[in-house]
């Protein structure tokens, strides 16, 4: 009976003004959808992450907004080679994925966390691809982040206003090297045991950081504690700190811009449309890269962990090198050295607070000559690390 | 009665030289001058006592008497040594005198203990050699010791398996000063140097061979020509049955040639050395004697199989590299392992056929799986064939993507 009335009724119901028709013939989905759904409250979520300038109208229709959008001028600097942010954001997310995926068949105990990632590369179906692309997209991560910090050093972008752009840059930097160290530990192999052997007794030397962190691991030990810790920390809480980080970049981007030389709208500015295809095609390229990579380099399979027997020539990660070179090698006490390390750490991260805050030429000239000290430095106590006998 | 104040001090004396502190006995427990073991035998002989209590007789109803006769309730010499007292027995006298506990099964069953030592011991050549009067000849005491007796399984005891080398060897080592020992005085040292020593001593396994194991324990003699590999066989069961199925075996005992030593060395038998197929026939038989080539032959053989046995092992190491699942390769070479291994003992038959059958057999297996990790392994290659299709597809997907870009940029 109630059925009745609704046969000869408009089959989409006529409650909605004008729009009765459904899906109309070129299969109108996105204003059916806009029916039910605030499109463009959802939308505006992105320019309010940040991949957007400008703010926009919830109240306007979502295709309207994006073509607008899309039309916006998008600063020219925002190109090759200034990059490496976007490179990072790319590789961040394809590393969500890859690593989403090893986690479905990963379990992180000792000893299943080797059989397990063994069952990933050897026995599923592209278990070895998604695998490598995990390893060489982290490889890549690292050295996306390090190049960044660098440029954004040489730019001298740590001055005011920009100090929050610096702190989020060496935060990011600094979680992507913990999510690079910790997820080494997780295949659990003999090489990547003792590299984070190594790379602990580095890290607990350090005055009050290293007790702390013995503290909250649980003890000086690499064992089943370690790895569950390091596995949480490697899938939930750095990435979690890294996506905090890269909004709170965009959001001081949107505020203070990338470069004082290059301001919004001088040069030759290209469209929001225009950026998202090189960013597309960026990202093709790079999906070819890693997979090449992982075809022709793939990372060796090693034997188990054994933690009685320690294979010769064990170092901490190559990033770990140069403070591994001065704790194990050093003069002085080992705190002292911990505390040389931990000063260093620190005027790298507090670097807009002593830098020179005039923006003339040749302050910052001077800046890049430190900088070029201070990288000449590390490179050699990283040769050193790579190349010194233990004591 | 005018020994008595004697007798009193000499005990005080004693009493207080146990109870002075640095002694052999600690000062916070005097002994009493009674034992139950000892009685008071240990009073004037303190040394032996010690010896006798740590011992297992000590532990269980033997006491002094029980060997030497006497009285041990009296401190009076007279009476101590009175009636009954055997005083140090003759040494042709110990194994009668052991055997009087020790071939009683009334006495032995409760300890689970054989009570054919002494029947044993006269079969012995030590045995034999005591009955024709040569007082030199190990008794009982010289090889389980007179008061300290330990029982076998006491690492501290003369007859646990890792002392009995050097208990031998006092008498028939090169030190034995006394002339008139049978065996050479290197044997001692020549067996340290040994395989089989080198499992006791420096692998610590307590069932490989010492000198009892082939001579004999309370029976010990040489073993004689046709009864080498049966003794060596014991251990060396595949050697000793492919050995008394070949030829050897007839002809040596023909020629009077001892088994098993004439190839591998009396006391300093040395590890599994498959190279010497190639020169040791060489020793008895002519430089150009069929036999030689035989004996060249099967160690070439055994040569192949062995190599195509690492070759396939190293393939797996690398195939564990990529990873390859190696399981079931892993089985398989062991079995070729099983092969050659067997092919070892079989060439004790010096028959061609039953050699290289063997080897044959670890050789195929072992190609087997070396051919199948190469064909894997070859699989891997193809993806970087599809490497080359997948980058055609990445700048297919970059070219259009460019299309779209500058049609785009047109429009705006």
């Amino acid at each position: 009976m109630s059925d009745a009335p609704r046969v000869g009724g408009t089959p989409g119901g006529g409650d909605a003004s004008g729009g009765g028709a459904g899906p109309g013939p070129r299969g109108d989905w996105v204003a059916w959808l806009e029916r039910r759904l605030n499109l463009t409250e959802t939308f505006s979520f992105l320019t309010h992450f940040g991949l957007v300038w400008t703010p926009v109208d919830t109240s306007r229709p979502v295709r309207e907004v994006v073509r607008e959008v899309a039309s916006q001028p998008v600063p020219a600097y925002a190109r090759w080679p200034r990059v490496l942010g976007l490179l990072a954001a790319i590789l961040f997310g394809l590393e969500v994925v890859t690593g989403v995926l090893l986690a479905y068949y990963y379990r992180p105990t000792p000893e299943a966390a080797f059989e397990s990632t063994r069952t990933i590369v050897r026995d599923l179906p592209f278990g070895w691809f998604i695998h490598q692309l995990h390893g060489w997209g982290a490889w890549l991560l690292v050295i996306v982040v390090a190049a960044r910090l660098l440029r954004l050093f040489w730019d001298g972008l740590y001055r005011a206003p920009r100090e929050v752009l610096w702190w989020s840059a060496v935060a990011m930097a600094w979680l992507v090297l913990q999510s690079d160290f910790t997820g080494r530990l997780l295949t659990w192999d003999s090489r990547s045991y003792w590299a984070a052997v190594r790379g602990m007794e580095v890290v607990f030397a350090l005055p009050v950081v290293g007790p702390l962190l013995a503290f909250l691991l649980g003890g000086r030990v690499i064992n089943d504690d370690v790895l569950i810790r390091f596995y949480a920390l490697h899938m939930l809480v750095l990435p979690a700190g890294f996506a905090f980080f890269l909004y709170l970049t965009f959001a001081t981007l949107r505020r203070v811009g990338l470069s004082p030389e290059a301001p919004m709208h001088r040069g030759a500015a290209t469209t929001l449309r225009d950026h998202l295809y090189s960013m597309l095609i960026l990202s093709v390229l790079l999906f070819g890269v890693l997979t090449t990579l992982a075809v022709l380099a793939p990372f060796r399979f090693q034997a188990a962990a054994d933690p009685y027997s320690t294979p010769t020539g064990v170092r901490p990660p190559w990033y770990m090198l140069a403070p591994y070179a001065v704790i194990e090698n050093g003069p002085g006490p080992s705190w002292l050295l911990g505390l040389l390390l931990l000063a260093v750490a620190f005027a790298v991260l507090l670097l807009p607070l002593w830098a020179p805050r005039a923006a003339g030429g040749r302050a910052l000239g001077r800046m890049r000559l430190w900088g070029l000290c201070a990288l000449a430095a590390w490179t050699a106590l990283s040769v050193l690390g790579a190349f010194m006998e233990r004591r | 009665m005018r020994r008595a104040p004697f007798v009193l001090l000499l005990l005080s004396a004693a009493t207080a030289a146990l109870a002075q502190p640095g002694s052999q006995r600690p000062a916070t427990s005097p002994p009493p001058t009674a034992s139950a073991a000892a009685g008071r035998c240990g009073v004037c002989h303190p040394s032996e006592r010690v010896q006798f209590e740590r011992s297992t007789h000590a532990q269980e109803e033997v006491r002094c008497v029980s060997c030497h006769g006497g009285d041990d309730r009296s401190l009076a010499q007279a009476v101590a040594h009175g009636a009954g007292f055997l005083g140090r027995p003759r040494r042709d006298d110990v194994p009668r005198l052991c055997s009087s506990c020790h071939s009683d099964e009334g006495k032995m069953r409760a300890y689970n203990l054989p009570v054919d030592q002494y029947a044993l011991y006269q079969t012995s050549g030590h045995g034999r050699r005591l009955a024709k009067g040569d007082m030199q000849v190990a008794v009982c005491s010289d090889c389980h010791g007179a008061h300290d007796i330990l029982p076998r399984s006491d690492p501290a005891s003369r007859v646990f398996p890792l002392n009995i080398p050097r208990t031998c060897g006092r008498c028939h080592g090169g030190n034995a000063s006394a002339a008139g020992r049978r065996g050479k005085p290197d044997d001692h040292r020549e067996y340290l140097s040994s395989v089989h020593a080198h499992e006791l001593f420096d692998r610590g396994n307590p069932r490989a061979p010492t000198c009892v194991s082939c001579h004999g324990v309370h029976g010990a003699a040489p073993p004689t020509v046709g009864d080498v590999d049966k003794v060596c066989g014991h251990c060396h069961t595949a050697e000793r049955r492919y050995f008394t199925a070949g030829p050897h075996r007839e002809g040596m005992i023909a020629a009077g040639l001892p088994e098993c030593v004439s190839c591998h060395g009396h006391h300093d038998t040395s590890a599994t050395q498959p190279q010497r197929l190639a020169s040791l026939c060489a020793t008895c038989h002519g430089g150009k004697s069929k036999q030689v080539t035989l004996g060249a032959k099967m160690w070439t053989e055994y040569q192949a199989a062995a190599t195509q046995i690492e070759q396939a092992a190293a393939l797996i190491e690398r195939a564990d590299a990529v990873p390859i699942q190696t399981d079931d390769y892993r089985a398989r070479l062991e079995e070729a392992r099983t092969y050659l291994r067997e092919a070892l003992p079989a060439a004790h038959a010096v028959h061609e056929e039953t050699v290289t059958g063997l080897t044959t057999r670890a050789r195929s297996v072992g190609a087997e799986v070396a051919s199948e990790i190469y064909g894997n392994l070859g699989h891997l290659q193809s993806r970087k064939l599809v490497l080359v299709v997948f980058w055609f597809y990445v700048l297919l997907t970059v070219v259009v993507l460019r299309r779209f870009q500058s049609r785009a940029a047109r429009k705006d």
